[in-house]
């Protein structure tokens, strides 16, 4: 199929005018307090500054500025809270537990889990972005290397978040897991390539560099 | 004044050494060492003999393909070995009925034994208050639902002792209910397990292994056995052992047990006639016979079997490789090792591995006439240099070997290679005896490979030759004798929390097994080359020992490339102190280490053939 400019724009400014009219209402500050009905499942509320931890049994989750409240699905249409709770089932299986923090100052997902890295007790991190993309990482590496990166969004589905969640608990434990088999579709980039980007530039536009990560209590329902 | 290069083509590598030869005094120039291409004694061996002289040239200053500065070319008149190593699994454990669980899931959820009926957990709520039953869980329910519907069984008076589920929820479940139980997970066919039928599930805490599940009188106890049952359940029980978890089911027909497969007997032909052992004996039994029947003529296989097979390839490859008739080929050694296989159990319901026994076998066989002369001619044609055949490998090998400072005869050495271990003996006056055995490196390859699972021939020639370490954090590593080390620049995301190998260089590299430690690692390598290369050293100095009595040997110089390893040496220095045997790597010409015996030998003995 040859890909032309001008379709190409065509479908760009499609996805970028339905998204404008789906998005419009919960984009706007009223949707932080809209959250808990829009996300069902899971509520979220802020403690307050993320600190350092020192508990050797946690791993940190990062999520994106606008995770489980403007965006309610993974870029497939998974719930967030089932993420969460799938991440927080693989950790708790191996008898560890997640610590749940919101970055705000980026929504690159190696630099929010570098982030989750370094606050977390184990040295251990977890970064998911709200269409999916994840990533495991580890204190005392460079940000953009990593242990485990799930750069598919399309693909990830709920058993390998669960897989994600019970890996970062074997990391922590100073384990040697086997990496999380991924599927892999060829189709996935020509077709979700666009969306992610938008979703990308969405979600980029909740970013404030001025705002320190924030500890999320989290509890599901 | 004349340039000879001294070639040994070996079963991995082809090895050189460039001398300048001036009557009685030889000056060594350089050595050269590079693969061999193809098998040991063919015409394919020219492109490596090409680039290992090559080397030697461009070291001593030619150019690299500058072969008329070389006057003669000596090869090695190679004894003419082959051998092939096979892999028999000897036992296999099979469950009818579905009466045991005996896998390991990693996190097995709660503490402690529950006994009770097994049922569904859809016809939990039809559970009478006061059964003591066990729900058997199917992946369809999520775990918070499990939980739930456990705890108001439990609510209603309904003795839940224990459970068994699908996915990996264990601990998920036991961490939602009021009160601690054991539950076994991971149990893939779950539709399997046997409903309505008296079950113990054991958990034991973590570091523990069962107790009770691997005592058949606990089974015996727990299941009212009576002493005929209580012998048929020691199957299950042996079965169990070393594991965390484990569920026994009682079902009327069920039983775990042990078959042998017929791997087929070897035939071995000796002075005295035809003996035979059966595979499935194992080593020790295959050894004794082999040494019954010393010296060994030819060794056949039973037809249509495994064994039979490898014998027949042995001979047809070698057979291919001289143009002899196949019925003119010997093999005349063999060696066995014992080993366990993970395999598969038949008929488990969790993807169980048993540690199933197997045996690795090499053997060699000799020839009277291996085609180095066509080989000669060959090279004296491509290269423009004269090429004589000079003496035997073993005997040049120790030529050599004497060249290491402090050695003088009587003296034996111990050359092992890739594929065969040889010995030999020099009297004061000069005179030699020599073996050659089966069992070398290749085995220690095969052995690594089948006991780790692995089937990548390269990863197990690695696990062979690198010390193993774990990476602990993103500085340091552990190395495997406990030692630490830290490196200035973060390690590799990849090797973090991992098994790896330490190559030279501080490499690291990662090995992707599932479920393996740097003890289980390290201590299937070494029980690997002290099978082979022990076990070889003591056989291969029995037969070139004056008298076959090994304490009349005084000194050991170990040559060949697997001499190289990092503690073959050492665990061979040590087997033979015991002897009283001085025993080392041999240092040749003081500068070449264990390698380069043969070729040195070669240029060595033109010398004394002049005199």
């Amino acid at each position: 199929m040859q890909i032309n400019p001008e379709l190409l724009e065509k479908i760009v400014t499609e996805v970028l005018a339905e998204i404008e009219a789906s998005g419009a209402a919960p984009a706007s500050a009223a949707a932080v307090t809209a959250a808990p009905e829009a996300v069902a499942g899971v509520s979220l509320q802020e403690k307050g500054p993320a600190s350092r931890g020192t508990d050797p049994k946690e791993v940190v989750l990062a999520i994106s500025p606008a995770f489980a409240t403007t965006f309610k699905t993974t870029i497939v249409g998974i719930p967030l809270s089932a993420v969460l709770r799938q991440v927080f089932a693989g950790t708790e299986e191996e008898g560890l537990h997640v610590r749940v923090i919101r970055v705000y100052h980026t929504s690159d997902v190696a630099f929010m889990a570098h982030q989750a890295a370094r606050l977390s007790g184990s040295g251990i991190g977890i970064g998911i972005l709200s269409r999916g993309t994840s990533i495991i990482h580890q204190r005392n590496l460079a940000p953009l290397s990593n242990l485990e990166l799930f750069p598919q969004s399309p693909v990830i589905d709920l058993p390998t978040f669960r897989a994600i969640g019970k890996n970062a608990a074997k990391y922590a434990k100073g384990e040697s897991p086997t990496p999380v088999p991924t599927n892999n579709d060829p189709m996935a980039r020509p077709r979700y390539q666009g969306l992610a980007a938008l979703l990308h530039n969405k979600e980029a536009s909740f970013q404030d560099p001025s705002k320190a990560p924030v500890e999320l209590a989290v509890s599901f329902e | 004044m004349a340039i000879t290069a001294g070639i040994d083509i070996g079963n991995a590598t082809t090895e050189t050494a460039l001398a300048r030869v001036e009557g009685r005094n030889v000056t060594f120039l350089a050595t050269g060492i590079s693969a061999t291409t193809g098998i040991k004694g063919t015409l394919q061996n020219i492109a490596g003999l090409r680039s290992s002289l090559g080397m030697a040239l461009e070291r001593a200053g030619y150019k690299r393909d500058d072969f008329s500065a070389v006057d003669i070319i000596r090869l090695n008149r190679a004894a003419p070995v082959i051998g092939d190593v096979a892999m028999e699994t000897v036992t296999e454990t099979i469950v009818t009925e579905s009466t045991m669980i005996g896998h390991n899931p990693a996190t097995p959820g709660g503490i402690g034994v529950g006994l009770g009926v097994s049922v569904a957990f859809e016809d939990l709520s039809s559970a009478r208050e006061g059964d003591s039953v066990i729900p058997v869980i199917a992946a369809k329910h999520d775990y918070e639902a499990a939980a739930a519907g456990i705890s108001s069984a439990m609510a209603r008076g309904v003795n839940i002792t224990a459970a068994i589920c699908q996915s990996d929820d264990g601990v998920l479940i036991v961490n939602r209910l009021p009160k601690v139980i054991p539950v076994v997970d991971e149990v893939g066919a779950i539709d399997r397990v046997p409903l309505g039928m008296r079950c113990c599930v054991e958990v034991a805490p973590p570091g523990r292994v069962v107790s009770l599940l691997s005592n058949p009188y606990d089974i015996a106890s727990l299941f009212e056995l009576s002493p005929e049952e209580t012998r048929q359940i020691v199957p299950v029980a042996r079965a169990l052992v070393g594991n965390r978890s484990a569920v026994v089911i009682r079902t009327p027909l069920g039983e775990v047990r042990e078959r042998r497969i017929p791997a087929g007997e070897l035939y071995i032909l000796g002075p005295q006639g035809k003996r035979t052992v059966n595979v499935e004996d194992g080593a020790e039994a295959i050894q004794n016979t082999v040494i019954a029947c010393y010296p060994v003529e030819n060794i056949f296989g039973q037809p249509g079997t495994n064994v039979g097979g490898m014998m027949e390839r042995v001979r047809r490859t070698m057979s291919d490789m001289t143009d002899i008739p196949i019925g003119d080929i010997y093999i005349q050694d063999l060696l066995a090792v014992d080993t366990l296989v993970p395999q598969k159990v038949t008929g488990g319901v969790a993807g169980e591995f048993s540690l199933e026994s197997g045996v690795a076998l090499a053997v060699m066989v000799k020839t009277e006439e291996l085609p180095m002369q066509r080989l000669a001619v060959a090279v004296s044609r491509e290269l423009g240099v004269k090429v004589e055949v000079g003496g035997i490998e073993a005997d040049m090998a120790i030529r050599g070997a004497l060249t290491t400072p402090g050695t003088k005869p009587p003296v034996a050495i111990l050359d092992l290679g890739a594929g065969s271990s040889d010995a030999s003996f020099m009297k004061t006056d000069g005179a030699v005896t020599l073996t050659h055995l089966a069992g070398a490196g290749n085995l220690v390859n095969t052995i690594i490979a089948s006991e780790l699972g692995i089937e990548d021939m390269d990863l197990a020639e690695a696990i062979k030759r690198y010390p193993l370490c774990k990476a602990e954090s993103a500085y340091h590593i552990r190395q495997e004798d406990g030692t630490v080390r830290f490196f200035d620049e973060p390690l590799d995301p990849g090797v973090y929390g991992r098994v790896s190998l330490l190559h030279e260089n501080d490499m690291l590299q990662p090995l992707m097994l599932p479920n393996i430690s740097v003890e289980k690692v390290r201590s299937t390598r070494r029980k690997a080359k002290q099978e082979v290369f022990v076990k070889n050293a003591v056989r291969a100095l029995e037969q070139v020992a004056p008298g076959s009595n090994i304490r009349l040997v005084d000194y050991v110089i170990l040559v060949g490339g697997s001499a190289k390893d990092f503690e073959i040496a050492a665990m061979i220095t040590d087997a033979l102190s015991r002897y009283g045997i001085v025993a080392g790597r041999g240092n040749i010409r003081s500068t070449e280490g264990p390698r380069n015996a043969v070729a040195t030998g070669l240029v060595l003995s033109s010398v004394e053939g002049r005199k």
